[in-house]
This record gives C-alpha cells, sequence and structure tokens, in this order.
C-alpha cells in the first residue's frame, strides 16, 4: 500500500509524510467550535462520526477529545435505540 | 421535589396511522402533564423512514416531547410508554437547564436529500 502511494502521488503532489511526533496535529472539532452541539438527534452531524458501515469512527482518527468524544458515543447510541441511524448496514 | 426538563422521543407504530399517532401523541402530552410535568414542546416529525427494522416495520412515526417534571414522574411516564403496543421505541434524555430548546425538526435532512431517498423508496416499491 505504502509503495503504491509513492508512485501514484507524482504529479507535484506533495506527499505528506507524518514523522511520529511532528506531522499535523488533529484538533478536537467540537473544541474548536464551540457552538457545535452533539445531539442525539442530528443525524447529519452524527454520521460524520460513522463508517460506511455504520460504525463509530475512533477518536484516535477524528482527533477528537476524549471529553467530546465520550458525548458522541453516547448520542450515538441514542439514536441507534430510535432507529435515526444504523447498527449496521448490513441488513436487509 | 425538584422537577427538571427532560425530552421523550417515541416512536409510533404506523399503522396507527396519521391521525391515530396524532391522537396518542396528545395522549401522552396528557399523561405527562397528569403527572405533574409541564410540557413546554411537542414536535411531531411525522411518518420517517427507521435506520432498521422494527416490529417489521420501515417506518414510524416520531413525537418528541419538551417539557419539566420530576424524576417520579418521568418513571410513571416511562412505565406506560412501556406498556403501550402502539410505541414501539422511546429514548427519555434529561436535559441541561440552560440548554436552548430544541429546534423544529433537527433530524430532517435537507429536501434535496430527502426527496432523493424518498424517489428510490417509491422506485423500489414499483418494481416489488
Amino acid at each position: 500500500m505504502a509503495d503504491k502511494g509513492e508512485r501514484r502521488g507524482g504529479k507535484g503532489e506533495a506527499r505528506t509524510f507524518r514523522r511520529r511526533g511532528m506531522g499535523r496535529r488533529k484538533v478536537c472539532r467540537f473544541c474548536a467550535d464551540k457552538s457545535m452541539v452533539i445531539d442525539y438527534k442530528d443525524t447529519r452531524a452524527l454520521g460524520n462520526f460513522l463508517s460506511e458501515r455504520g460504525k463509530i469512527i475512533p477518536s484516535r482518527i477524528t482527533g477528537n477529545c476524549a471529553r467530546h468524544q465520550r458525548q458522541l458515543t453516547t448520542a450515538i447510541k441514542r439514536a441507534r435505540t430510535v432507529a435515526l441511524l444504523p447498527y449496521t448496514t448490513a441488513y436487509p | 421535589m425538584a422537577d427538571r426538563r427532560y425530552e421523550t422521543l417515541v416512536l409510533i407504530h404506523p399503522d396507527q396511522g396519521e391521525a391515530g399517532a396524532k391522537e396518542l401523541a396528545q395522549r401522552w402530552k396528557a399523561l405527562i402533564e397528569e403527572q405533574g410535568g409541564t410540557v413546554s414542546q411537542v414536535q411531531e416529525w411525522g411518518l420517517r423512514d427507521l435506520a432498521y427494522l422494527i416490529a417489521k416495520q420501515r417506518r414510524a412515526f416520531y413525537v418528541l416531547y419538551e417539557y419539566r417534571a420530576t424524576p417520579k414522574a418521568v418513571a410513571e411516564i416511562e412505565r406506560n410508554l412501556r406498556l403501550a403496543d402502539p410505541a414501539l421505541r422511546f429514548v427519555t434524555v434529561r436535559q441541561a437547564e440552560n440548554a436552548p430548546p430544541a429546534p423544529e425538526r433537527p433530524a430532517r435532512r435537507p429536501e434535496r436529500e430527502e426527496s432523493e431517498f424518498e424517489g428510490d423508496l417509491e422506485a423500489m416499491e414499483e418494481v416489488s
């Protein structure tokens, strides 16, 4: 996978190379924008934090802080109980 | 006992029909008030597609209540909802005192996406 990336990224595309401790620091979106509220009814906003299969994306990927990730997961789980969000996409 | 802010979202079985759902929504509003609660807002989202099947149904009527009540009242309201067969699911959340009231139909997708989705569903039904 890494090899392919190197070959493809030829066209003047600066390859982002993250060294340990360096690179772009991800910032929690909810901390950055205080007006963003985590609400279980807001399926569109919550959808940003779900994988295509409907799984919750780890904060390791999204860069959410622990506090907001916690609020987010409970919101997603609430939305799931009332069928606003799927548990999984693999159903008939 | 101090009363607190709550919000309850109830899913009503689609077989109840528009009128039946409205009636049930009214009845549960009365129930909250009977229990000493004060309802500040009732939102009827109408018939919505479910993210997955519940009781073999693909859709349900959604009703959202915002109210103040005591914890005891909430327990009683939830007990009643659990016993009511047309209530497929519900979720009750305690709201922060300073939280703004729920905006009208926040969970609704924008018109474009929604119409697309419904078009697809109808097309599917025609085929089958």
